[in-house]
């Protein structure tokens, strides 16, 4: 009988994984995944300011070949005005895109009423890709960082990649 | 007396070191740091009084001239240049944005790189860390400095969602 107790016993201590190189494994992968971690991911927005520019003559060549709009999007304490401007098309045409969305509901809210107007103008025009966003003084950073996304992406497919901010001017 | 200290002695059973909590712990540590493991760690501090609007962006920054934007002090690189009070920035006139510190420096950091290449500085973009909290006057002042002093393109600086 205790032969037999002592066999079992022998035999479930054989039945134990040896843990040891496992824990060599997790110290020798733990500093190098530590060294490696980043805490938060910092991404960018490429953006620009007006500047004088030339035209030259590839440009206006290549203008003449696809409609490009520029969308103006105004952010203002209480309303986003959009509007586009373009020397190719009538400004009766262009005078029919002008949108304005109210900012009383939430902010959410209101970058989805942008969302779907600035679409409905890419559809439009779809070699458009430049967006000039003029906010008021008083408006938050966050706001036109939140602008610029709902600008630049429709769900996943690019809108106005090309993203101006400007102070107004007058 | 002797035989029953050897006795004794043979009793003796090493203690056996109970690995599978400290297993449970690595696991769970090892998962974490998986989840946060980068390919390009972020070398930058940031500011205690920075905090940064989160977008959706994916596009990686270069790290080529960086300006920050606190709540209360504007740096260039690491330097402090100015102070901020009520969103406004120290020495830094709205109608006289020549004068200020920063385009000052901005200028000379630019004359001396075209010095260098004469083509390398044109397409350099400023990274520009702005805490959300500020309002555009406080930006547009900075970005218009900039954009003076021959840096017209800009990377804003966001968190990722």
């Amino acid at each position: 009988m205790s032969i037999l107790r002592k066999q079992r016993k022998a035999n479930r201590e054989e039945d134990d994984p040896d843990m040891v190189p496992v824990m060599n494994l997790f110290l020798v992968l733990i500093p190098f995944l530590l060294m490696s971690a980043s805490f938060y991911h910092l991404k960018a927005i490429n953006t620009s300011v007006p500047v004088l520019s030339q035209q030259n003559e590839d440009m206006e060549e290549e203008a003449k070949k696809e409609i490009k709009l520029t969308v103006i999007v105004e952010i203002k304490e209480k309303q986003i005005d959009v509007s586009a401007l373009s020397g190719e098309v009538e400004v009766e045409l262009l005078k029919g895109l002008e949108r304005t969305i109210d900012r009383k509901n939430s902010d959410e809210q209101t970058m989805k009423a942008l969302s779907d107007c600035l679409e409905k103008i890419k559809s439009g025009f779809p070699a458009s890709d430049t967006v000039i966003i003029i906010p008021e003084e008083n408006v938050v950073y966050e706001t036109i960082i939140q602008t610029m996304d709902v600008a630049r992406y429709y769900n996943e497919n690019p809108l106005f990649p090309k993203v101006v901010l400007s102070g107004k001017v007058g | 007396m002797a035989l029953g200290r050897r006795n004794r002695r043979n009793q003796f059973v090493p203690p056996k070191l109970q690995l599978t909590s400290m297993m449970d712990m690595f696991t769970i540590i090892l998962i974490f740091l998986l989840f946060s493991f980068s390919d390009k760690p972020e070398t930058m501090t940031l500011e205690k009084n920075l905090e940064l609007p989160v977008s959706d962006a994916k596009l990686d920054y270069n790290d080529n001239i960086k300006l920050v934007l606190s709540r209360d002090s504007l740096y260039l690189g690491d330097v402090r240049i100015a102070g901020i009070q009520d969103g406004k920035i120290e020495g830094l006139n709205p109608s006289k944005l020549e004068e200020s510190v920063l385009y000052k420096e901005l200028m000379a950091y630019h004359k001396e790189k075209k010095n260098d290449d004469p083509k390398a500085d044109k397409e350099v973009s400023i990274l520009f860390l702005c805490d959300k909290r500020l309002s555009f006057k406080t930006v547009n002042s900075i970005i218009k400095t900039a954009g003076m002093a021959g840096y017209p393109n800009f990377q804003f600086g966001v968190l990722k969602k």
